[in-house]
């Protein structure tokens, strides 16, 4: 095939798929794939949370028996015990993520020592989540390694009991499995901010907290939005740590339903998940509402066109 | 080019013909091969799912002694799991047996999963002479009497403790009261307590009820009200500090007490067994006690639809098998377990050589466990109210 029937071919396909993605059915499509493989079975959910199990089988009577156990029941509070440590533990990551990344990104120069850590940070992907968990047990706990370091050394006389098995256990326990999902997109985002924005902030005479706040930070929100939804999205069902850490003492959401599929209670496990996407939706629409006076959140976004 | 075409063609059909000749040939051997394996299967394997403590733990002992395979799936002690895989997974269809605490055959009998005991099939030769305190039980009968499970283990649950932290005789022949376990200043924040409402929700409710601080008719099948004065107690007794831990699995149960992270917890007993290899023999007791027990047992169901099998034989074998000496000796001493015919398990043990402390320590089985089953409650993990007494639970756990 010649040079110039080669070069027509690829004129003639260019201007035949060119308009591909542009056409008008790309949307709807996606939005019917969408309703279909998402909203539909989350539609089922929610009818289901309006039946109830007797003797391990569904009765298809519609009633809000099993929304009223969940409130009698004290479920409810798992849900909303969950919601307050993951934005707790969203916060922390970010705020531990956010300088290491900007430093890892612009800081550092050595390129080894970026391609250690980088790869230092995905062992908590590798490791099984019950393995790496259970080890905390033997350090944390009443005859673990701290307590008897501060007890042989005269610094405490009785051991510190609220190391393990407690909320303070699971916050810790959480930290470090959900450090990677926060740095890595922030890293990502900040690497690509182009040097000469930032030389061209100190040229005009910015101090370094300004270039933070008002170069750097607006730069990489689409980082931090990604870092936050992976980070936040996995710690809703998160459930190696609250149970290997807290006790039995701190109730989240991802045991409660796994109770409650245990004993084959769809229902309420169906009215648990949908009382948490409520949640988040109403968390979702404040944080709109309040961040609305900032601009659109889809501005947020226009920084990835740079 | 329309004649090559053609031959192309000819040569396209007859390659498809010589491939669905070859696939029929295939599948054909493939089918024959298959029944000839299936029957081969039938007359010397039995399937079974259930609870894995119900398994010896060298199954080819019962391969040498009475020529059957056991290919057995195993399963944890989660009753909706276990009713899930049977009614909706409709594991009939692929196993024979199914092994699980006895209560089950209250639902699964009547509809139609679990089949009736045929008592006077002539592979199930120890029927007769079994004790009725094993076979006539409700955990093996549905409320019309129908039998329609074999006996194969049974125990009763307390919980374990460190002697000499609660000040107790070292030989562990006490009996401790549960306000050790639930509600003493003494061990306040060394006690582990178990998370299932099935195994902690009627033990606190029977200590309740023994000393008259609660009116439980039946405390493993307590009603609404019932089993909210239980979740109550022990949702102050969580906030006055009294459990160190709320556990959930038996490897939690050995590690707590291999770290000697508490001094008392409600357990199996062969979570004492493994700590005590770990720490030394004796410095964990297994708890008699003044109120009473979680007694248990598992029985063996045989599906409905292995009845339309070629196998019924060797089911029936398999079952009589749990009622033997061999079967009985083995359980005892690998998990302390008691069990139907724990004369034979002696006898067994006596004619095949073992040693005196093993003889021994079989008869302290029996022993022990008699002296546990005077006393009160038999669990009930599929009970009428069990959806109310777990829903009551969570407030507990959620307090």
């Amino acid at each position: 095939m010649s040079d110039k029937v080669q070069k027509s071919l690829i004129v003639g396909l260019r201007a035949r798929y060119s308009n591909l993605f542009s056409r008008d059915w790309v949307i709807p499509t996606f939005i019917v794939v969408w309703v279909i493989i998402v909203i539909v079975p989350l539609l089922i959910m929610v009818a289901h949370s309006f039946f109830e199990m007797k003797q391990y089988r569904v009765v298809y009577d519609a009633s809000f028996k099993t929304w009223d156990s969940l409130i009698d029941s004290g479920r409810w509070i798992s849900a909303v015990r969950t919601l307050r440590i993951v934005l707790v533990m969203t916060a922390i990551e970010f705020l531990v993520a956010f300088p290491f990344a900007l430093w890892l990104a612009k800081v550092c120069k050595s390129k080894v020592t970026k391609a250690v850590i980088i790869t230092l940070l995905t062992i908590p992907f590798f490791v099984d989540p019950s393995s790496r968990t259970i080890i905390w047990r033997a350090i944390l706990g009443r005859n673990g390694i701290i307590n008897f370091v501060l007890m042989e050394t005269g610094v405490n006389n009785e051991p510190i009991e609220w190391l393990l098995f407690s909320e303070f256990a699971v916050h810790f326990g959480i930290l470090a499995p959900y450090f990677p999902t926060m740095v890595f997109p922030i890293f990502l985002v900040i690497t690509l901010i182009d040097d000469e924005y930032l030389e061209a902030s100190r040229d005009l005479g910015a101090s370094k907290l300004q270039t933070l706040f008002r170069i750097i930070l607006p730069l990489s929100l689409p980082g931090i939005v990604a870092g936050g939804v992976f980070t936040m999205v996995p710690l809703m069902a998160t459930w190696v740590e609250p149970e290997m850490l807290g006790g039995g003492f701190v109730n989240l959401l991802g045991p409660s339903v796994d109770a409650a599929m245990r004993e084959l209670k769809y229902p309420t496990a169906a009215a648990l998940s949908v009382f948490v996407i409520a949640l988040l939706v109403i968390f979702l629409a404040v944080l709109i509402l309040a961040t609305r006076r900032l601009g659109s959140i889809g501005d947020i976004f226009h920084t990835m066109k740079r | 080019m329309t004649e090559s075409t053609g031959r192309n063609d000819v040569s396209r059909r007859e390659l498809l013909k010589g491939a669905a000749a070859t696939g029929i040939v295939a599948v054909a051997a493939g089918s024959a091969i298959a029944r000839a394996t299936s029957a081969h299967a039938a007359s010397t394997t039995v399937k079974g799912y259930g609870v894995t403590t119900s398994q010896l733990k060298d199954w080819s002992i019962m391969e040498k002694s009475i020529g059957l395979k056991m290919e057995f799936t195993g399963t944890n002690a989660d009753i909706g799991v276990f009713m899930r895989d049977v009614i909706s997974n409709d594991l009939g269809e692929t196993h024979d047996i199914f092994i699980f605490d006895g209560g089950t055959e209250d639902i699964l009998g009547p509809q139609g999963y679990y089949a009736e005991v045929i008592e006077d099939h002539p592979e199930l030769n120890l029927w007769a002479r079994t004790s009725d305190n094993w076979k006539r039980t409700d955990l093996l009968q549905d409320d019309s009497g129908k039998q329609y499970g074999v006996p194969v283990i049974g125990n009763a649950d307390s919980f374990g403790y460190f002697p000499e932290s609660i000040g107790a005789n070292p030989n562990g022949l006490d009996e401790i009261g549960w306000h050790m376990m639930l509600d003493s200043d003494e061990t306040k924040g060394r006690v582990s307590l178990d998370r299932s409402w099935l195994l902690s929700s009627p033990e606190v409710a029977n200590y309740l009820k023994y000393h008259g601080r609660a009116d439980i008719k039946d405390v493993a099948n307590m009603t609404g009200e019932e089993a909210r004065i239980v979740a109550d107690f022990a949702a102050d007794r969580k906030r006055a500090g009294q459990f160190r831990s709320l556990h959930a699995a038996f490897e939690e149960q050995v590690q707590l007490l291999s770290n000697h992270e508490i001094d008392l917890i409600n357990c199996w007993e062969p979570a004492t067994k493994e700590a005590n290899n770990i720490l030394g023999p004796n410095t964990v007791m297994y708890a008699f006690t003044v109120e009473g027990y979680y007694k248990w047992g598992h029985g063996a169901y045989m599906h409905t639809k292995a009845l339309e099998r070629d196998n019924v034989d060797n089911i029936y074998r398999m079952l009589n098998y749990y009622m033997t000496g061999e079967y009985r000796a083995y359980q005892a001493d690998q998990r302390g377990y008691a069990g139907p015919n724990m004369d034979l398990g002696i006898k067994y043990a006596e004619e095949n050589g073992w040693s005196q402390e093993k003889i021994d320590n079989l008869k302290w089985t029996e022993k022990k466990v008699n002296k546990k089953f005077e006393k009160p409650f038999f669990g009930k993990p599929a009970a009428p109210n069990a959806a109310v007494m777990e829903e009551e639970w969570q407030r507990f756990l959620n307090a």
